[in-house]
């Protein structure tokens, strides 16, 4: 007799859509799985078998064959179990079969018939739905996962005989309390207010309310400047002295974004529960990512192994923070343009390839030379050469990329108790206003923000008066400008206008956009 | 005087100066272990060949003797664009008649250029390799106002304030005389590459060593002779109280020519130097003004009037808005960040606009740590 299932395998970011055939009938007993299965769905025999047996159902002595179409997709993990058996004991003729063809069924069995909760519960749940199945089952460990997802008819099944009652027409087991309650920095399918919960260690879900731009205390200018970074998602650049508070600054930059919106929360939450991380509600916060400088290529962009996605696709979405950049490896660094340019990162390695989503907002802190006190007078230590290969290893194709950079000075001891400029919570309305007026004059374009404005765009949406024309002229041939950086100064000033609020984009807007334009301090050399 | 078949390749110079030229590359060695001591070293360099020989050679003494006397048997074929003059030619520049002048130059930028421009008066500038920004501004200023009226600057290759001077000369669409430390192209850091080919294409490299010569610690010391030699007035902008920066400065007072110094800020150790010799009796200037009026009232060589100097900086800073004055005056006085501009609480992005207009107009630029500094001394 045939039973059908239906159940899903994740390859790399993406869910597949698995059905499961198992026919059993006269012959040699013997227990197949076929149909591109990894190691672990084929150690399923062996669960299954106990599980079944150890439930209290009869495993039959007969042959039955196992198939997991369609036959080209590579099926892994340990999260077929469940429709395995369930269509093993449908085909015996233990379960009514045609129950089988409206759900999804997703966890790991254990030996003694519990069904285990698997990673990627979030994004199972969201393919179940776009396939058209009303109703997943699935352990109850990470069910407030799949509760995200509206329209979607959650049962949980703790156990192999609940899955057998459910299929049966009974009822599921009750909700874990805690798949109800939220985590810090998330908001539930119901809306109800954050729980704190201290043992949350994933930097990607940081407490926004715990980091505030408010604990800065001075370096007004830097503030302004990721304010006017995050406002329109230029890449920007932290450069100062030790202990000035790039990092602490950095760290705040997440908080004044604006939230994620529901498309990009569920492609922020699928990623982080693709990757193990449990999700216990829809991200809010955007994701921080902030990866030590020792990183490698293969771990910044991903495709170390297959499915292995790297701090870019974490990041997307958010905000990728390098500090000490200039400690990170070159070829770590050139691997950053593609996403930084494309907002995705095509993966080809030998035996896969693959796609990414990674649009995020660069971050990168740096000292302005190798000892840290350039500038400062008599502190700096540096030779030139120092500073030369310094100023090598920050420059080219990735500094092409920076749009805004922040300088951070010593602030004088009396400024320490100067209050801060703003907090998170002001500069997020303001860039979210900034934003709403960006999207508003981009509406017919495919990008959203200023920073994504192309050289099109700039002639279209950046009109200059005389005086700011003339300024331009000025920097090109004083050599201030080079034809990259004058498109990034109009795409920073536009930004400064829209935070204005500004219609037009005036001269003073042009002005402190070329004040904060990168090059010259970094990327020229000081005397030559 | 011969003019024999083998010097074709560089008409400008006589073979007992290219013999000269190519024992001073064979006594490199010992020569630079005579470095340390300048007094010595400029002392050697002035002795004759034979003598030179006699003092520093030691054990090779025979064998190099030997290869002096069949030098031109086995000397290479010089290059062939790189022009050279010696003592003996006319047009050598006649400011390099010290008893420890160099005897010759090789030139990448032609000999006739280098005649050219020693005609003209010259200025060197020297200072420290580690200069701070304040002395790299003050020395492209002081070499930018002196190009563009019409005077040659010159100073070695090293790097700090002589490569900043070299730079703003070549801005100002002046020409420079670069003194190097071993044979011309050999003895350029791969990372000054560029700056010499503009260097060669306006003004002139020059070197007394043959071009295979590698650039040693002597070779530099000997080239800030020659730096200092070549002009009538040389300005030492920023140093700190060591040999290696203040070395240029105290041959040119050996020299008996005249020393001035742009100041710097009493704590910093940057202008240790500088002030040690202004209390010493160098003259103190501010900036390329200062230094014309000192160059055209000492110089008796030349007899027309001083020009005027840095038109263009000056005009900039005397139609001035009023608010730009001020803020121009601030940064000068210390508050160089927008920070510390917009502390009292000023208009942010009013600051800023001012900062960046001030750039552009360039009397402002920013410095490391996002400093701004000014480019030029205050008009006075």
């Amino acid at each position: 007799m045939l039973a059908r299932a239906h159940t899903f395998t994740i390859e790399d970011l993406h869910t597949r859509h698995v059905t499961v055939e198992v026919d059993v009938r006269r012959g040699l007993p013997g227990f197949a799985i076929v149909g591109l299965a990894d190691t672990a769905v084929r150690e399923a025999r062996d669960r299954i078998q106990a599980a079944i047996l150890n439930s209290g159902y009869e495993f039959p002595a007969r042959r039955i064959t196992a198939n997991l179409a369609p036959g080209d997709v590579r099926k892994a993990g340990p999260g077929l179990d469940l429709a395995l058996a369930c269509a093993l004991l449908a085909a015996s003729g233990q379960l009514p079969p045609q129950a089988l063809e409206r759900m999804a069924l997703f966890g790991e069995l254990a030996l003694d018939g519990a069904v285990r909760a698997s990673r990627g519960t979030l994004a199972i749940a969201h393919a179940t739905q776009r396939a058209g199945l009303a109703t997943l089952a699935l352990a109850g460990g990470r069910a407030h996962e799949a509760l995200l997802i509206d329209g979607l008819r959650v049962l949980v099944v703790e156990h192999l005989r609940s899955a057998v009652r459910v299929l049966s027409g009974g009822a599921g087991d009750p909700v874990p309390a805690r798949a109800a309650a939220n985590t810090r920095g998330h908001v539930s399918a119901d809306g109800q207010a954050p729980v704190p919960d201290p043992g949350t260690t994933d930097l990607a879900y940081r407490d926004p309310a715990a980091l505030d731009l408010a604990d800065v205390i001075g370096q007004h200018h830097a503030v302004r400047a990721i304010m006017i970074a995050a406002a329109g998602a230029h890449n920007a650049l932290l450069s100062g002295p030790p202990g000035t508070g790039k990092t602490m600054l950095a760290q705040r930059a997440a908080s004044i974004l604006p939230p994620l919106d529901k498309r990009e929360a569920i492609e922020v939450s699928r990623i982080h529960s693709l990757m193990g991380t449990e999700v216990r509600a829809l991200a809010v916060a955007r994701p921080f990512r902030a990866p030590h400088h020792s990183i490698t290529a293969a771990g910044l962009v991903g495709g170390a192994a297959r499915g292995c996605v790297g701090e870019v696709v974490l990041a997307h979405n958010g905000v990728l923070f390098l500090d000490e950049l200039s400690e990170f490896a070159r070829p770590t660094l050139e691997a950053l343009r593609q996403p930084l340019e494309d907002g995705r990162v095509a993966i080809a390695r030998a035996r896969h390839s693959a796609v990414y989503p990674a649009r995020f907002m660069l971050l990168a802190a740096t000292n302005p030379c190798p000892c840290g006190y350039a500038g400062d007078g008599e502190r700096c230590s540096c030779s030139e050469t120092d500073m030369a290969r310094h100023r090598r290893r920050l420059s080219g194709p990735l500094l092409d990329r920076i749009d805004v950079l922040a300088n951070l000075a010593p602030e004088p001891e009396r400024e320490l108790r100067a209050p801060a400029l703003m907090s998170s919570e002001q500069a997020r309305a303001r860039v979210k206003r900034a934003r709403e007026r960006q999207a508003a004059r981009l509406s017919g374009e495919r990008v959203t923000v200023n920073g994504h404005m192309d050289a099109r765009m700039l002639r279209l949406y950046v009109r200059l008066d005389e005086r700011c024309e003339e300024m331009l002229r000025t920097a090109r041939r004083r050599g201030l400008l080079s034809a990259r950086g004058e498109h990034r100064v109009l795409r920073v000033a536009r930004t400064i206008a829209d935070l204005g609020p500004s219609e037009r984009v005036r001269a003073r807007d042009l002005g402190a956009a070329l004040a904060m334009r990168p090059d010259v301090a970094l990327a020229a050399s000081r005397a030559a | 005087m011969s003019s024999s078949g083998r010097d074709r390749g560089t008409p400008g110079a006589c073979a007992i100066c290219r013999r000269r030229s190519w024992l001073l590359s064979a006594l490199s060695g010992p020569l630079d272990f005579c470095a340390r001591d300048r007094g010595r070293l400029i002392e050697l360099l002035a002795l004759a060949d034979d003598e030179l020989l006699r003092a520093v050679a030691g054990r090779r003494a025979r064998e190099l003797k030997s290869r002096y006397e069949r030098f031109q048997a086995d000397e290479p074929a010089p290059e062939e664009n790189a022009g050279a003059i010696c003592r003996h030619r006319r047009g050598y520049p006649p400011s390099l008649r010290g008893p420890a002048a160099p005897h010759m130059l090789s030139v990448a930028g032609g000999a006739r250029r280098l005649v050219k421009l020693t005609g003209a008066p010259v200025v060197s500038i020297v200072g420290s390799t580690v200069a701070s920004d304040y002395g790299i501004q003050m020395a492209r200023s002081l070499a930018r106002g002196l190009a563009a009226s019409g005077v040659t600057v010159a100073a070695s290759l090293a790097d700090g304030i002589a490569v900043a001077a070299h730079a703003a000369a070549l801005d100002a669409g002046g020409a420079s005389i670069a003194v190097m430390g071993g044979g011309l192209e050999v003895s350029c850091p791969a990372r000054r590459r560029s700056l010499y080919e503009q260097l060669t294409r306006a003004g002139c490299a020059i070197s007394e060593l043959p071009a295979d010569c590698g650039g040693r610690r002597w070779g530099q010391l000997a080239a800030e002779r020659i730096v200092v030699e070549l002009a009538s007035l040389t300005v030492l902008v920023e140093a700190d109280d060591t040999e290696g920066d203040l070395a240029g400065a105290r041959i040119a007072q050996a020299l008996g020519r005249t020393v001035a110094a742009i100041p710097g800020r009493v704590t910093s150790p940057l202008s240790r130097g500088t002030h040690a010799l202004l209390i010493d009796g160098a003259k103190l200037i501010r900036g390329p003004r200062d230094a014309l009026e000192l160059l055209y009232t000492h110089d008796a060589r030349t007899d027309q009037p001083a020009p005027q100097a840095a038109a263009g900086a000056l005009q900039a800073h005397t139609n001035l808005a009023p608010r730009l004055a001020a803020l121009l005056e601030r940064v000068g006085a210390g508050d160089d960040t927008p920070d510390k501009l917009t502390r009292d609480r000023g208009d942010c992005a009013e600051v800023l606009l001012a900062l960046s207009e001030l750039e552009l107009m360039g009397l402002l630029a920013r410095g490391d740590g996002g400093r701004y500094l000014p480019r030029d001394a205050l008009p006075t």
